[in-house]
């Protein structure tokens, strides 16, 4: 097969890939209430709003992705050194990664629970126990499809095994540190745009809708389920129908038109024949992700617009 | 080494630590209370975006840096690889955000600091829920942001290529002091934030630039002496050992 539809397939992949992993790292953020929405679960024994949801607030999103991508990429990267094949490697690595998140989830929750006594919020044992399980398995999911990516990219993956092309199409990190810069990014996103549909809707579902969550409100959570009282299994059911997804979608789409404008370079550079020139193949990048900046700032003047339009101005006090 | 490779170094150091300020100031950051629609901004901390944006411009550039195998890669080039990744990543995450706050709970984006838009000449006030600090991305912040992504990736991009190409750092060590000089500003400039800041219509980014920008010179002049030392000292360091 020509090397450079080799090139596309893996990098569809790596795209494919992208997408789950943010996903799951959105859910899982959501299972343990991490990051900033965390701040309610936080508050809400101190308002007398006593509740059933995790409360695991490790480290924001991003260096809790970063160490436990980095943890699972050393420890594959390792087993790959000395031979053992990659489809054993990266599951083992992101096992061991984790296990450790696992057991960094378990401290902070019994700590702020147990600091909670004051407010006479309890540790309920079953909520404890019956969510290290899924932050566990949800961790898993992200941590080994960002650990694939990264061994996909780095010059030990199959990238760099292709051949006939004037140029290495690897990344030239190394698969720990891709998984760093992966997880770095993963976190970043999951924080930045998951949180929203779990910290401004999940969280106050019995406030008006429509409305940015006032001050006042803060701490005051929703405690009720559809049935019974709400555990934080209860967020990941409802944030998985739009936030996770919206999230994976995030990622997926960076990697995507990441990759595709620099192999659109590359090619414009000489890539698939013809004399190579770095300068063209830059050069296009660059201007091709500039057009995508200005699309991007049209969509969002266009959102923007249509919101204001359709929704109007406040109404209420 | 040569002395004036080692100004080059120094340099770099500065400059890049300075723009890593500059684009953090400018990226709206709502933090904590962003995530409950509570304040304007991205639903996450300065750092923690800023580097996320800034990693991913460095993965471009350092793939765009290794276009040129046999000779001295084109520094404006990779680092302006750099700028347009990182600037991409800010941008789809404030748009994904943007479309969960107006469908995920029918939000309305606007600002909490300015009655107008200064860009777009959108009155903002009506729409803001009131004893809020405004919600979502409204278009200014969402310019902002974008420009703060590319000056950051910028920044972060230069301080690779100059090192791997003028330091002979392998890519692997080029990048760790890269991302390190970049987070120590990054870190500095959030600090100088205090809190949230929405983009540079926001009174307190008149306010602070200055003194962020002062120390970030001082913090990346620190950092520019130690990589200059640890090269002349250590000729051997950028090799990257087992990496």
């Amino acid at each position: 097969m020509e090397p450079i539809v080799m090139v596309f397939a893996w990098t569809m992949v790596v795209i494919v890939l992208a997408f789950i992993a943010c996903l799951f790292e959105d859910l899982e953020s959501d299972e343990g209430s991490q990051s900033n929405p965390n701040s309610q679960v936080q508050l809400a024994p101190e308002m007398g709003y006593i509740h059933r949801y995790y409360n695991k607030a490790i480290s924001g999103e991003g260096l809790s992705y970063a160490l436990a991508c980095t943890i699972a990429g050393t420890v594959a990267w390792a087993m790959l050194s000395t031979g053992i094949t990659p489809l054993i490697a990266i599951p083992f690595g992101a096992g061991i990664g984790s296990l450790v998140h696992m057991i960094r989830a378990t401290i902070p929750h019994l700590g702020r629970e147990s600091a909670h006594k004051r407010f006479e919020q309890p540790i309920y044992l079953d909520v404890f126990f019956g969510h290290l399980v899924p932050i566990a398995t949800h961790n898993f999911m992200a941590v080994v499809c960002i650990t694939a990516i990264a061994y996909i990219q780095s010059p030990s993956g199959p990238l760099a095994a292709i051949t006939g092309l004037p140029v290495a199409a690897n990344n030239p990190f190394p698969l720990p540190l891709l998984c760093f810069i992966w997880g770095i990014t993963v976190g970043a996103i999951g924080s930045s745009t998951g949180d929203i549909h779990y910290g401004t809707e999940r969280l106050f579902q019995d406030r008006p809708f429509g409305e940015g969550r006032r001050v006042v409100y803060h701490g005051q959570i929703c405690r009720y389920a559809d049935c019974g009282i709400r555990t934080s299994k209860d967020v990941v059911a409802f944030c998985a129908k739009y936030g996770g997804p919206a999230t994976g979608l995030t990622f997926g789409l960076i990697v995507l038109f990441e990759n595709w404008r620099t192999l659109i370079g590359m090619m414009a550079g000489g890539l698939t024949g013809g004399s190579w020139s770095p300068g063209v193949a830059a050069g296009v990048g660059i201007v091709i992700g500039l057009i995508i900046a200005v699309a991007l700032t049209v969509g969002n003047l266009y959102l923007v617009k249509w919101a204001r339009k359709k929704f109007g101005p406040f109404v209420g006090e | 080494m040569d002395p004036i490779i080692l100004v080059l170094i120094l340099v770099s150091a500065i400059i890049g630590g300075i723009l890593a300020s500059l684009g953090v100031h400018l990226l709206p950051v709502g933090g904590a209370p962003a995530a409950m629609a509570t304040a304007t901004g991205v639903a996450t901390g300065c750092v923690m975006l800023m580097t996320g944006s800034a990693v991913t411009g460095l993965f471009t550039a350092s793939a765009v840096a290794s276009f040129w195998e046999f000779e001295h890669a084109n520094i404006a080039l990779v680092a302006l690889s750099g700028g347009v990744g990182a600037m991409l990543m800010i941008g789809w995450t404030m748009l994904i955000a943007n479309l969960l706050y107006v469908f995920g709970a029918g939000i309305v984006p606007v600002s909490g600091r300015v009655a107008v838009d200064p860009i777009t000449k959108e009155s903002q006030t009506e729409y803001k829920t009131p004893r809020t600090d405004g919600h979502g991305m409204p278009n200014v912040s969402y310019i902002s942001g974008m420009i703060g992504g590319f000056v950051g990736g910028f920044g972060g991009a230069l301080i690779y290529v100059t090192l791997e190409n003028y330091a002979h750092f392998s890519p692997a060590t080029a990048g760790i002091v890269a991302i390190g000089i970049f987070i120590a500003n990054a870190i500095l400039a959030a600090y100088n934030i205090g809190g949230t800041i929405e983009g540079f219509h926001d009174p307190k980014f008149k306010e602070r630039i200055g003194v962020g920008l002062f120390a970030a010179f001082v913090v990346s002049l620190l950092c520019g002496i130690l990589v200059v030392v640890a090269v002349e000292i250590f000729p051997s360091l950028g090799l990257g050992g087992a990496l």
